[in-house]
């Protein structure tokens, strides 16, 4: 079979690791990080490459994403199909699925999550410009210190940077996913890094790309997977399903 | 005169300093605490509520002003207490069980501050029975609970289910907002409403508690 794959740079190793041991011939979207701080936005971006997917005859379109805070409600199918792994964000796809990531969860509050896509593409040394033009205007919260003084003034810009990462406060603790692609020990290290550096409880836990396997294997039980058929619309129904299609 | 352009402008331009010396200045001429908050910061924070409506102006903005705002009540809440007078309205605000996001919760809670409310904040990461626990100390009209995760945002859920065992569901207005939330899904949880924004949530805690007076 033909498929699409249309995935968040976030999982680009695990993307590429699993593209190469499946059956089908996929063609590849790899989208820049960050569509999911634009919350509904991000299903503008995302409906057109599927719309222009559409025309070139799939099998499937296959979305390396999540429910990613409803940015993919929404998304219509044309006259291809659409699968969608059944999991709220990134965490649970690499986590293996909601359930793995809800007992995590509830056992580890106040936990910030890192991957190996995570370090690689979206760390402070090497941060990437906003994407879309509509991010940029929209967060303050992705400023540096410098540039909100510049704009605010000294005394409010230093408190709006303060309020912006205050939150990192409110954390205990990070978790790193080993995902199995890493070819060294240098995002593991980052991340233990940054929980030191911040204080925090590090934890790692192993990850598996068994989610991203199945996506492009073509393997989609019903419990994993939504398959959207043509015509039909992504909902959120954040119940154990967590999307369905309407 | 109580109105003070000075405390106006101040809240209005994000200046906590000049925010509190206007104050300060106007308390020491004789202005009537309260009247200072209906006349000169309500009107003031109603304004940022429609600057950002039309999109001039931005988070940042919203939370400087809320900043300003905060450093003229330090001068009034003890002058309030002192004379025994009170907001009309109390709200309870929190970030849902499991979810540790306050910048949406912090704003919110500043404008309806900024709007002439007593808010209680629980902070973030609130358990339900904490929730149940303030409802019955503090009696407040409204409970505001906010989440942006889709993961925490059955926790809303859980809070008004553990309002209702507690019995106290009936005697507060219950608002739910945050990125991923909607008019929806406060219907299917059974909120009384929805906002999408601070200014939004303003509009709707007047309008549910007049509709509610009714």
């Amino acid at each position: 079979m033909r498929f699409k794959v249309i995935f968040c740079q976030v999982f680009t190793r695990e993307m590429e690791s699993v593209i190469s041991r499946s059956p089908h011939s996929i063609e590849v979207e790899n989208v820049p990080m960050g569509l999911h701080d634009l919350g509904m936005e991000m299903h503008s971006h995302l409906q057109e490459r599927i719309d222009k997917a559409d025309a070139d005859g799939y099998d499937a379109i296959l979305l390396g994403y999540a429910l990613c805070g409803r940015g993919t409600e929404g998304l219509r199918a044309g006259k291809t199909q659409l699968v969608l792994p059944r999991v709220h964000d990134c965490i649970g796809l690499l986590m293996g699925g909601h359930n793995t990531y809800q007992s995590y969860f509830e056992d580890h509050p106040g936990v910030y999550y890192r991957s190996p896509g995570w370090i690689e593409y979206q760390t402070a040394g090497r941060r990437l410009e906003p994407a879309f033009a509509s991010q940029r205007n929209l967060l303050g919260e992705r400023r540096t210190e410098e540039e909100l003084v510049a704009q605010y003034g000294e005394e409010n810009g230093k408190f709006l940077f303060e309020q912006f990462n205050a939150y990192r406060r409110h954390y205990s603790g990070l978790t790193y996913i080993s995902t199995g692609v890493e070819t060294n020990d240098a995002s593991r290290n980052k991340a233990q890094a940054e929980a030191t550096k911040e204080g925090w409880v590090f934890d790692e836990v192993m990850g598996t790309l068994s989610l991203l396997e199945r996506l492009v294997n073509g393997e989609w039980d019903v419990a994993s997977f939504l398959v959207v058929p043509p015509g039909a619309t992504i909902r959120a129904t954040l119940g154990d399903g967590i999307v369905d299609a309407v | 005169m109580a109105q003070s352009k000075e405390l106006y402008d101040a809240i209005l331009n994000g200046d906590a300093k000049k925010a509190y010396a206007a104050t300060q200045a106007a308390l020491e001429a004789g202005a009537d605490p309260m009247q200072l908050i209906a006349e000169s910061m309500v009107p003031a924070m109603e304004e940022v509520g429609n600057l950002f409506e039309c999109e001039e102006y931005f988070v940042p903005e919203l939370l400087l002003a809320g900043r300003a705002m905060k450093s003229a009540m330090e001068l009034i809440k003890p002058l309030l207490a002192a004379s025994g007078q009170k907001m009309a309205v109390r709200v309870i605000i929190g970030t849902v069980k499991g979810d540790l996001h306050d910048i949406g919760k912090n704003i919110v809670a500043s404008m309806l501050e900024g709007s002439g409310f007593e808010v209680i904040d629980l902070g973030s990461d609130v358990a339900p029975e904490v929730f149940v626990a303030a409802v019955k100390e503090r009696n407040p009209q409204v409970v505001c609970l906010s989440a942006l995760l889709t993961v925490t945002m059955p926790a809303m859920k859980t809070t008004i289910e553990a309002l209702n065992t507690a019995g106290v569901r009936t005697q507060v207005k219950v608002l739910i907002g945050g990125a991923p939330v909607t008019s929806q899904y406060a219907k299917e949880i059974g909120a009384d409403g929805y906002s999408e924004n601070a200014s939004g949530a303003v509009s709707l805690v007047k309008n549910l508690l007049t509709l509610g007076a009714a």
